[in-house]
């Protein structure tokens, strides 16, 4: 059993940067805070900067999973 | 004593009235100018009337126009 | 309503900024902003808002462009000379941003018509250059209660100032009548720097944005001055005023009417 519910995803593997994190920080802007977001991402330039500019918004990062086709899911708590 | 004319510093004699600085201050079209002093509006009939005391802040507001010809 | 991918590309740089968001944009693309004079002041306006994502932008100008024009209205091209103005400016803003409704008037704002034009509109940008028409904006949108920007620009020297409703003084608080013909110099006679006008015309669209959004503090109650010689900004603190013909418990005008029409100005045109 997860140690969390995720409350919605985005999938930004069809943009790119800097439209990756607009689109996660878009997905953040619509839930409550606690809530909790999965960012469906690409391996590079998406996993290096989106969870370090989310966390600069001051969200909490809560795991970040890779999976086995190489994408990367990242669990973030809205604050 | 020193007065604040438009935010610079300037000095000036005792007993200068509005209309005194406005001449001073060679202000374009006098008549057509807006005149505040410490941020309230004085009437143009006051010009003359009003002495400036040390310390008081004037401003000339200029009737601006520009943009287009609309009508 | 959601953001396409598109949009999200387009508007990145205002969604990231803490002050617009997501939120900020969305009111953004659902704003009216009316844009009164297709000259030097409204051209950047029109440019940046078209570009911001305002979604209905109304411009009104009953002008064609004119090689004098091009000096500093660069919404217009070489190639629109003789066009109208309205549909000039139109054609540039859809052609930097197609998502945005673009409302043209190709018709002098009166008494007659500027209550109901400017009635569909959230904001107001007076980009005219003749103080009746000033005056005409400032009473009518005193009345309609809608907020606007005025603006003004001479040589090297432009000012501006924001009116929202119940806030701060209106343009008739500062100057009570349009000066007479010729007392006060023109443009057309004592030149302007085309940047002035992209400068102030700039700024007025930055009112509106930040009106829009909420963001940040509204030039009301204080005029902008700017001297791009001296290349100082200053701010002037605007008293309201209490017997004001328009905006005061006191008023006199309560119906747009139309100053006397300069004879020299209707043969120029």
């Amino acid at each position: 059993m997860a140690e969390y519910r995720i409350t919605d995803t985005v999938d930004i593997t069809d943009v790119v940067c800097p439209v990756t994190f607009v689109k996660a920080k878009v997905a953040l802007e619509e839930l409550e805070e606690g809530e909790i977001l999965s960012v469906h991402m690409n391996d590079g330039e998406p996993v290096q900067n989106v969870p370090r500019s989310i966390k600069e918004e001051g969200h909490r990062v809560l795991k970040l999973i890779h999976n086995e086709d190489g994408t990367f899911d990242l669990i973030v708590q809205k604050a | 004593m020193k007065i604040i004319v438009a935010g610079a510093e300037k000095e000036y004699a005792d007993g200068l009235s509005v209309e005194d600085l406005i001449e001073a201050e060679k202000v374009e079209t006098p008549q057509y100018v807006t005149v505040t002093v410490n941020d309230s509006f004085l009437p143009n009939t006051e010009r003359t009337s009003r002495i400036l005391q040390d310390g008081d802040v004037v401003e000339f507001l200029y009737f601006m126009g520009g943009g287009a010809a609309d009508r | 309503m959601a953001f396409t991918n598109e949009q999200l590309e387009r508007y990145s740089r205002h969604i990231i900024l803490k002050e617009i968001g997501p939120k900020g944009q969305k009111k953004l693309m659902q704003a009216r902003v009316l844009i009164i004079g297709a000259g030097g002041l409204g051209a950047p306006a029109a440019l940046y808002l078209a570009a911001a994502g305002v979604g209905t932008i109304g411009i009104a100008d009953a002008d064609v462009v004119d090689l004098s024009n091009l000096q500093r209205q660069v919404i217009h091209s070489t190639a629109d000379i003789g066009r109208p103005k309205v549909e000039s400016a139109r054609d540039s803003m859809l052609a930097i941003n197609p998502e945005i409704d673009v409302h043209t008037y190709y018709e002098y704002i009166t008494s007659e018509n500027i209550s109901g034009i400017i009635r569909d509109y959230d904001f107001i940008l007076d980009g005219t250059d003749n103080f009746p028409a000033k005056f005409l904006i400032n009473d009518a949108c005193v009345l309609e209660e809608k907020p606007f920007s005025h603006a003004g620009i001479i040589r090297f020297e432009g000012q501006l100032m924001t009116y929202v409703p119940g806030e701060g003084p209106c343009y008739r608080c500062v100057f009570k009548e349009p000066p007479p013909k010729d007392l006060v110099p023109t443009c057309r006679e004592a030149g302007v720097i085309g940047a002035v006008a992209g400068v102030i015309g700039c700024l007025q669209a930055m009112e509106a944005v930040k009106y829009i959004t909420g963001a940040g503090d509204l030039l009301t109650g204080r005029l902008l001055t700017y001297d791009a010689l001296k290349m100082q900004f200053r701010t002037i603190r605007l008293p309201r005023d209490s017997h004001c013909a328009v905006c005061s418990g006191e008023r006199t005008i309560h119906a747009p009417f139309d100053y006397e029409l300069p004879s020299c100005d209707l043969k120029n045109r």
